[in-house]
């Protein structure tokens, strides 16, 4: 028996070996492969002994239409290496001036879906590629914090410009009902279904039998290697943003009618898009485009099959499939399979300046004794503003040391805050002392962030971003209505402390106001500490190369959950902190723990600098004090401030990439042939040896 | 950390493959302890994928590699470098954002760092006093100790070229593959650099197998030569018999004008060493 366990092995080893050597195409016909003989050998029984055909069919027809968003996806992170995170807010944007036209100004419909194709897809395309040209050389960390800065301007922009209310679209492809297979299936949705395998069709032939798809897979590697082969880079990169961008759009218009006009569900909605890319390893087209059919039939066919459940989670789980197939997908998937793409020519990031001892020490002192006097010069209605910005520059600070020092991004922070401020709520119900409940917060966040970790042992940049998103949403709409977090209420009391210290009594306000300050002091302490310990030299490394770190015995798998759980540990602090000044918590959406707020503060963050405690500092009266002043205290900047989040972010990711180099990068390449000689040489000599 | 033992590199039949494409084909060398050994060959000829496959940064397809009595092969590239198999890059990779001194110091501190599962939290007093003591004397071997408090990313082809190497050898290494190290630098930087690895070598005894273009840089410090053409091996011998190959001149010089070549620049390097000592 003994050689048992050694002959499996050795079959398991042969296995791997045999898919390693697979070429794509072997790749793509094994899925397909499989795909297929799930669909009849076992999806069909089931179809049929459940009678669930009806859902089969509209999962395909709303499959479809993730099916082209995904296309749209896969399609321009191919050829600009940019993964497009906003696609649900320009879906989003696409259906409301959709609406705008059809309903309100009441063009008919074919007229108003070219002029929203024109104005969204191929507007929106312009932006794009601008956008991911100066992104071009990028670190990964700007071309994610960009699409953020996008998603929060637009939701920002459309929730302000058109209310918070969904909007309802009536239909206006054909509705009359044709029968097949025993099935009542509208002309509609057959010709949604017949647009998105037309369209991957396409597409999939014009990548492997046009020069101009072949040139689009390559302008992202080397665009400059592209021009010597006579391709104009920018043009190519044009082509892929316009149809990636117009599938998009059609896609917002195809899904307006049955899920309504509304950005916040929109959003969420085209998570679906994001699990279909995965599954398809964000390079296969037809491979997304299938991933995105079997979506749409698993969350109609679930639905279905769950409806009948009384429990609220259960019945509502076919929501969470989408957010389920993404980090399943991504964390499942093998390495190799998820190369970043145009990762090879990262510009490295400019070394952060440092000021002069004296001045740091000045400053913080003078910073400090404002702080301290801040409760006694501001009326007793904005403390709590003040004590809030407290909390989160907690928040922020641990954010800045996870993106700024490690390199890694995450996009569900604001759920480690959560965590933090529901641990010190049930602490408190249980009847520990605040500062115990505070404590225990931490240390519960400890290993959750550890488990959203441990995609990061294999992902970063990009693909880190999409899996921590995909956690943010499973937190939100999985995990906080649960008894371990808000419960069923969507809402948990979480309390302040009870204690007189030298008269002041830290339950009030002023109190509690100092009490944040002083864990505002303690986060700072921790920031410069990591960063000058050895978990600090070797995230500043990790960032830097990872390779060279590799290279000379560190295992780096260890050093980013390491940086990644001391954040999230202060997130859960801070996440207390902020709870506290309201004196509880809660789930909504429109609430500071939502996955919004998350991207939020990247965006704000970003804008703010990549100093450990200055920028973390601005971003927090930014987001909370200045609005209390004149004259952002005004209506109309606190419904709009999200917009000019979005920009500032956009601008600050943006920036060191706009270089006269790019502004005039045609007439450059027609006056110095060296230049591109020189480029020509330099890729050779990497793909040497 | 004790001073470790050096060894051979030993690659027995080594094969990498991409996909239906045979990088290196069953190639097998033995680079000796307390040598330099070139490892040569046109572009394209698996030079780096044979070091890549040496330190697990691409996966075998077959064949061996040791250090000494230590099969590396099943290890992780980390458990590599901690077991004493060094290297550095073609493209340079450096910690840009850092000093020179964090730099070198980043060598000798991740062996230390690996050596627990913990080891990259903490910092004990003892281990900083050697890493201190390594990085110093390695800026001091390679000359750049007074570029100490620079930013790597704002410095010199040449100087980052050996703040690369300063970090290695600051490294308790048993055995260093060097990957055409002296690539972008001038006649004197690499004679200086030849200078470094000669004395280094024989200091130390830590062996190195080295990728170099430079055949003058070759000719100088190495003792013994493999040559590659299309992933497999064309020839082996000493120096001398390498350069006088019409296999390798058929296959990697081309031309006999190269050798006119190599000895143009030897002769320029005389003369720049005598100017030099002029001044």
């Amino acid at each position: 028996m003994r050689g048992v366990p050694a002959v499996m092995e050795a079959s398991l080893s042969q296995f791997r070996y045999t898919l390693h050597r697979l070429t794509d195409r072997q790749v793509l016909l094994l899925r397909v492969g499989i795909a297929v003989v799930l669909l009849l050998g076992v999806g069909a029984p089931l179809a049929g002994a459940y009678k669930v055909w009806p859902f089969v069919v509209a999962g395909v027809a709303d499959g479809s239409v993730y099916g082209l968003a995904a296309l749209g996806l896969v399609l321009t992170y191919k050829t600009s290496g940019m993964f497009n995170l906003a696609i649900g807010a320009q879906a989003a944007a696409s259906a409301y001036v959709f609406y705008s036209l059809r309903i309100v100004v009441g063009l008919p419909w074919p007229i108003a879906a070219v002029l929203c194709l024109i104005g969204v897809g191929l507007g929106g395309a312009l932006i794009f590629e601008r956008l991911a040209l100066w992104l071009s050389d990028a670190a990964p960390v700007f071309r994610v914090v960009t699409t953020i800065g996008l998603m929060v301007f637009l939701q920002s922009l459309l929730s302000a410009a058109y209310g918070p209310a969904t909007l309802t679209m009536p239909a206006f492809l054909p509705t009359s009902i044709v029968r097949i297979g025993g099935v009542n299936v509208s002309v509609g949705q057959i010709i949604i279904v017949a647009l998105g395998i037309l369209a991957t069709a396409t597409l999939y032939l014009f990548f492997r039998r046009t020069r101009l798809g072949v040139s689009m897979q390559a302008v992202v590697e080397d665009p400059s290697l592209l021009a010597l082969q006579a391709t104009n880079p920018d043009v190519v990169r044009r082509y892929a943003w316009s149809i990636g961008s117009c599938f998009v759009s059609v896609s917002g218009m195809l899904v307006a009618p049955a899920f309504g006009v509304d950005v916040n569900h929109m959003l969420l909605v085209f998570i679906a898009a994001f699990g279909a890319a995965a599954l398809a390893s964000f390079t296969s087209l037809a491979g997304a485009f299938t991933a995105a059919l079997a979506i749409g039939i698993a969350v109609n066919v679930v639905s279905y099959e769950l409806s009948s459940s009384a429990n609220v989670v259960v019945n509502s789980f076919y929501t969470q499939i989408p957010f389920l197939v993404l980090v399943l997908a991504l964390g499942l998937l093998p390495k190799r399979r998820l190369a970043e793409r145009g990762a090879a020519r990262v510009r490295r990031f400019k070394p952060v300046r440092t000021f002069p001892r004296e001045l740091v020490i000045t400053t913080s002192v003078i910073a400090i004794a404002a702080a301290v006097a801040i409760p006694y010069v501001v009326t007793s209605a904005d403390i709590d503003q003040y004590t809030e910005a407290a909390g989160f520059f907690i928040i922020l600070a641990s954010m800045g040391l996870l993106l700024w020092t490690s390199g890694q991004i995450s996009l569900c922070h604001m759920a480690f805050a959560a965590v933090g401020a529901v641990t010190l709520g049930h602490a408190e119900a249980a009847g520990l002392p605040w500062l115990l409940g505070v404590a225990l917060a931490a240390l519960v966040a400890l290993p959750v962030g550890a488990l959203v970790a441990i995609p990061s042992f294999r992902l970063s940049g990009t693909f880190l971003a999409v899996i921590t998103f995909g956690v943010g949403l499973l937190f939100q709409n999985l995990l906080y209505t649960t008894f371990l977090m808000f419960g069923s209420l969507g809402s948990i009391d979480v309390g302040r402390p009870h204690v007189k210290l030298f008269g002041l009594d830290l339950n009030g306000d002023r109190g509690y106001y100092f009490v944040a300050l002083v864990a505002a002091a303690g986060a700072a302490l921790v920031v410069v500490m990591v960063r000058r310990s050895r978990l600090g030299r070797f995230s500043r490394a990790l960032s830097d190369s990872p390779q060279a770190l590799e290279a000379h015995g560190t295992d780096t798998r260890l050093t980013r959950p390491f940086v990644f759980c001391i954040s999230a540990a202060m997130a859960a602090v801070g996440g207390a902190m902020v709870a506290g000044v309201t004196g509880s918590a809660s789930s909504y959406q429109a609430g500071s723990f939502g996955y919004f707020t998350s991207l939020v503060i990247v965006a704000v963050l970003v804008f703010c600098g990549r100093l450990p405690l200055l920028s973390p500092l601005v971003a927090a009266v930014v987001l909370e004090v200045l609005k209390i002043y004149p004259p952002f205290d005004r209506t109309g900047y606190i419904n709009y401030q999200g917009v000019i989040f979005g920009v500032l972010a956009i601008g600050a990711a943006v920036l060191p990439g706009i270089k006269i180099s790019h502004l005039g990068r045609r007439a450059a390449q027609r006056t110095d042939p060296g230049r591109l000689s020189a480029r020509l040489e330099f890729a050779m000599d990497g793909v040497a040896g | 950390m004790s001073a470790p033992s050096n060894a051979n590199l030993v690659v027995t039949d080594l094969t990498v493959r991409f996909g239906g494409l045979t990088a290196v084909n069953r190639i097998s060398l033995t680079a000796q302890a307390g040598t330099i050994t070139g490892l040569l060959g046109p572009n394209g000829a698996g030079k780096t994928t044979t070091f890549n496959a040496c330190t697990g940064a691409v996966a075998a397809a077959h064949g061996t590699i040791s250090l000494g009595r230590t099969r590396l092969d099943r290890y992780s590239t980390a458990r590599r470098a901690t077991l004493g198999l060094g290297r550095t890059f073609q493209r340079m990779q450096l910690f840009d954002s850092m000093t020179v001194a964090e730099n070198v110091a980043m060598g000798p501190e991740s062996g230390f760092a690996a050596r627990r599962p913990w080891g990259q939290l903490f910092e004990p007093r003892a281990e900083r006093v050697q890493i201190v003591r390594r990085r110093n004397d390695a800026m001091g071997r390679c000359g750049i100790s007074d570029l100490a408090g620079k930013i790597v990313g704002e410095l010199s082809t040449g100087q980052r070229r050996l703040v690369e190497l300063a970090r290695a050898i600051a490294s308790p290494f048993r055995f260093l593959l060097l990957d055409e190290p002296s690539s972008g630098l001038d006649v004197s930087e690499t004679m200086h650099f030849g200078q470094i690895l000669r004395d280094y070598v024989a200091d130390t005894g830590v062996g190195i197998l080295l990728v170099e273009h430079d055949m003058a840089l070759v000719a100088d410090v190495c003792s013994y030569i493999y040559v590659l053409d299309f992933g497999q091996l064309i020839f082996e011998g000493t120096t001398r018999e390498t350069l006088a190959s019409e296999i390798v001149r058929a296959a990697y010089l081309g031309s006999d004008a190269v050798e006119d070549a190599i000895s143009s620049v030897r002769y320029e390097r005389a003369d720049a060493a005598e100017v030099e000592r002029v001044v």
